[in-house]
């Protein structure tokens, strides 16, 4: 049953190694890496913050070579499937479309990421040279190896489309709108202004910060949206509406003039189920 | 060496504007208070364009009472400014910038240059360049009155001209206040060829200063930008769990004109304790115990430290570093620093590589505790375990509670023995 267990637990730490043999032709370059919070600094120094912010735990990386060519590729298991969609999107080029491949891809001639499950993957070619074949290849193996979650968090889909601007879905880890009542939630682009969202942990804890944020916002006029919902103008936010419902807290903040703020968070609202 | 604290009551910040356009210049505070300091490039109405803003900020502030409670409720309506001069860049700085790296709400990067604060940094491969792209709108509209400044990790003149050309791009500028060699361990690695590529961007008018930065080389790549005669401003980690011996280095650079800004001035010193499950755990428990402001008195604190850079996602974090810059540090701060480094000291390996004495026994006494924090610090039992059985196999069997007495000691206060027992009785 040991024996058993170990084997299990093998193969699936094996599932989420990065490998250079999964694309025939390329061979590993010196040894493979592992790193986790406490020296991932060793590794990229200057940016490892950048990942401790999303909930990093581990990164097992390796060098893979072929005539020449050398991609850095790296696997970076985060705390939750959530926690690597919001390391990828911070780190997508939001000029560039994503591609469903895991939850989440994006592919360009010296550079690839993925997301899938709590995994994050990324693979950088150290020549300037157009590898984007090689690379799509290693991006479709990999995600086939790690098994687990393939569709986006699902607050994603509540934001309305409209007007919304493509690929900017993103998650901010901490302080929403720059605001640290708002711990930690969706921003989303729209042409006319940002839309957010964020989960507490029930009613009563999202009824607390709704409470805190009228305090925080000062001067604030009631609206009628889902459990409540003020509306106020602010120098930073701009024009803004705020919602409860449940134990979600979303808005609207930097509206155009032309747009209704309420309306628009109401929209949000209704989409939530 | 110009270092103030400056109250911005509404009386001074009209006499700012008198001597920024150049009508009048006092001693001393007067010096310190043009945010361009003697090689400014900006145009003096531009210097006062900066200063409108803000004064309108302030003013907006006092107008709208929903602007009032929003944004300035809690802070004090005129911060008071600490400037002090970037070495022989002249270039004057407020003491507290504002490092954006992981800053992910533009409008707190806004307000901070509302408030006045003027030094701003940002990197290359922060967010793949989106980092960049954010600073870049919201510092447009006042670029010249702020001091910009970007890193390349590139290793060629090549590769890190490119870099800086896609930083002056993303960041919609045509130039850089600092341009950094990001995180450099060794001196060796300032190389030649780097340095070349600062001096072509210096050239061509993309870069005023050259500039490189270390996370925990400074020992090594201080010395060697002072020495390579071509470096302006050095970016260092440093805080207050470091080593004292880095003090007489950094004297020596600001004494022959080396800007010096600090980064890591807080989490930095506490994370690699490697006790909290999470960087928000982490600042919310220190933020309670007033750690996070005392511990970035206590870098700026020092006259030799220019400028630091705090990360700061959101408005309260903001208002509270800014306090660092009103209120020097007191006992009190220090208290609860040595509690905190009281409580981290017998536990946390600074992995110095400066152990006093040698295992007789050849046990790698930095490398097995850092298995153990790997264990004990972050669940990662399974790593910490895999790493230990790595080690050569007579290592492996070491017990260091066979010893008498242990023969490497730790001048941190690491209790070295008690430590590698541990980890023999979890890992081996």
């Amino acid at each position: 049953m040991r024996l058993f267990l170990l084997l299990a637990v093998s193969l699936s730490l094996a599932a989420q190694t990065p490998d250079c043999s999964l694309v025939p032709g390329w061979g590993q370059q010196g040894p493979a890496r592992t790193y986790v919070a406490d020296d991932l600094f060793e590794y990229m120094d200057g940016n490892a913050e950048g990942y401790l912010i999303y909930h990093f735990v581990k990164m097992q990386g390796v060098t893979c070579q072929l005539a020449g060519n050398t991609i850095v590729f790296d696997v970076s298991e985060m705390e939750d499937p959530e926690a690597a969609y919001g390391i990828f999107a911070a780190n997508r080029d939001p000029r560039i479309a994503t591609e469903k491949i895991g939850m989440a891809s994006q592919i360009q001639p010296r550079r690839a990421v993925f997301c899938k499950d709590k995994y994050y993957v990324e693979l950088a070619v150290n020549q300037e040279k157009d590898l984007s074949v090689p690379l799509r290849a290693f991006v479709t193996a990999m995600e086939k190896r790690i098994s687990g979650r393939t569709a986006l968090p699902e607050a994603i889909s509540w934001f309305p489309t409209d007007k919304l601007v493509r690929d900017s879905i993103r998650l901010v880890p901490e302080s929403v709108l720059g605001l640290r009542l708002l711990k930690r939630g969706y921003i989303a682009q729209y042409e006319y202004g940002k839309g957010f969202l964020v989960a507490e942990s029930s009613p009563e804890a999202a009824a607390e910060v709704m409470t805190k944020l009228r305090a925080r916002i000062g001067q604030t006029e009631p609206a009628r949206i889902a459990d409540d919902a003020f509306r106020a103008t602010d120098r930073y936010l701009g024009r803004l509406a705020f919602f409860r419902k449940g134990r979600y807290i979303g808005g609207f903040a930097n509206l155009a003039e032309s747009q209704n703020a309420t309306t628009l968070a109401s929209g949000l609202a209704a989409r939530i189920p | 060496m110009k270092s103030h604290v400056m109250p911005q009551s509404r009386g001074s910040w009209d006499k700012l504007q008198l001597v920024s356009g150049g009508i009048g210049k006092r001693s001393g505070q007067a010096e310190s208070l043009s945010h361009l300091g003697a090689q400014a490039v900006a145009p003096e109405t531009e210097a006062l364009q900066s200063h409108s803003s803000r004064r309108d900020f302030l003013a907006a502030g006092l107008a709208l009472p929903g602007l009032r409670s929003a944004s300035v409720a809690g802070l004090a309506a005129e911060p008071a400014l600490q400037y002090r001069t970037l070495g022989r860049t002249g270039l004057k700085v407020t003491t507290v910038g504002f490092g954006c790296m992981i800053t992910s709400d533009p409008s707190v990067i806004q307000r901070a240059a509302d408030l006045g604060i003027n030094y701003f940094d940002t990197a290359r491969v922060y967010g793949r360049g989106n980092n960049e792209r954010m600073v870049g709108a919201v510092l447009k509209s006042r670029r010249k009155s702020v001091i910009l400044s970007s890193k390349s990790q590139a290793r060629s003149k090549q590769a890190a001209l490119a870099d800086l050309d896609a930083s002056l791009r993303e960041l919609g500028t045509d130039y850089l206040d600092v341009w950094c060699i990001h995180d450099r361990t060794r001196g060796e690695e300032i190389t030649d060829e780097l340095l070349e590529a600062q001096q072509i961007a210096k050239k061509d008018g993309k870069i005023r200063f050259a500039g490189v930065s270390t996370h925990r080389g400074q020992a090594s790549v201080i010395p060697a930008a002072l020495k390579c005669g071509k470096i302006d401003v050095v970016i260092s980690g440093y805080n207050f769990a470091m080593d004292k011996d880095l003090d007489p280095v950094l004297e020596s650079a600001h004494q022959a004109g080396l800007g010096l800004v600090a980064m890591k001035v807080m989490a930095g010193g506490f994370r690699n304790a490697s006790y909290y499950p999470t960087t928000n755990e982490l600042r919310s428990q220190l933020k309670r115990e007033g750690a996070l402001l005392a511990a970035l008195k206590w870098a700026i604190r020092n006259p030799y430290i220019h400028s630091s850079i705090p990360s700061m996602v959101d408005m309260d974090q903001l208002d509270e570093n800014l306090k660092a810059m009103a209120s020097p540090f007191t006992e009190a701060d220090q208290k609860i620093l040595s509690a905190r480094l009281e409580q981290i000291r017998p536990l946390y390996c600074r992995m110095c590589n400066r152990c006093e004495g040698t295992c007789p026994k050849g046990m790698p006494v930095p490398d097995v505790l850092r298995y153990l924090t790997y264990a004990e610090g972050y669940g990662q039992f399974a790593l910490g375990r895999e790493k230990f059985l790595e080690l050569p196999s007579e290592v492996q069997k070491i017990r260091c509670d066979l010893c008498p007495s242990c023969s490497v000691s730790c001048s941190f206060g690491v209790k070295v023995a008690e430590r590698l027992i541990r980890a023999q009785e979890l890992l081996a």
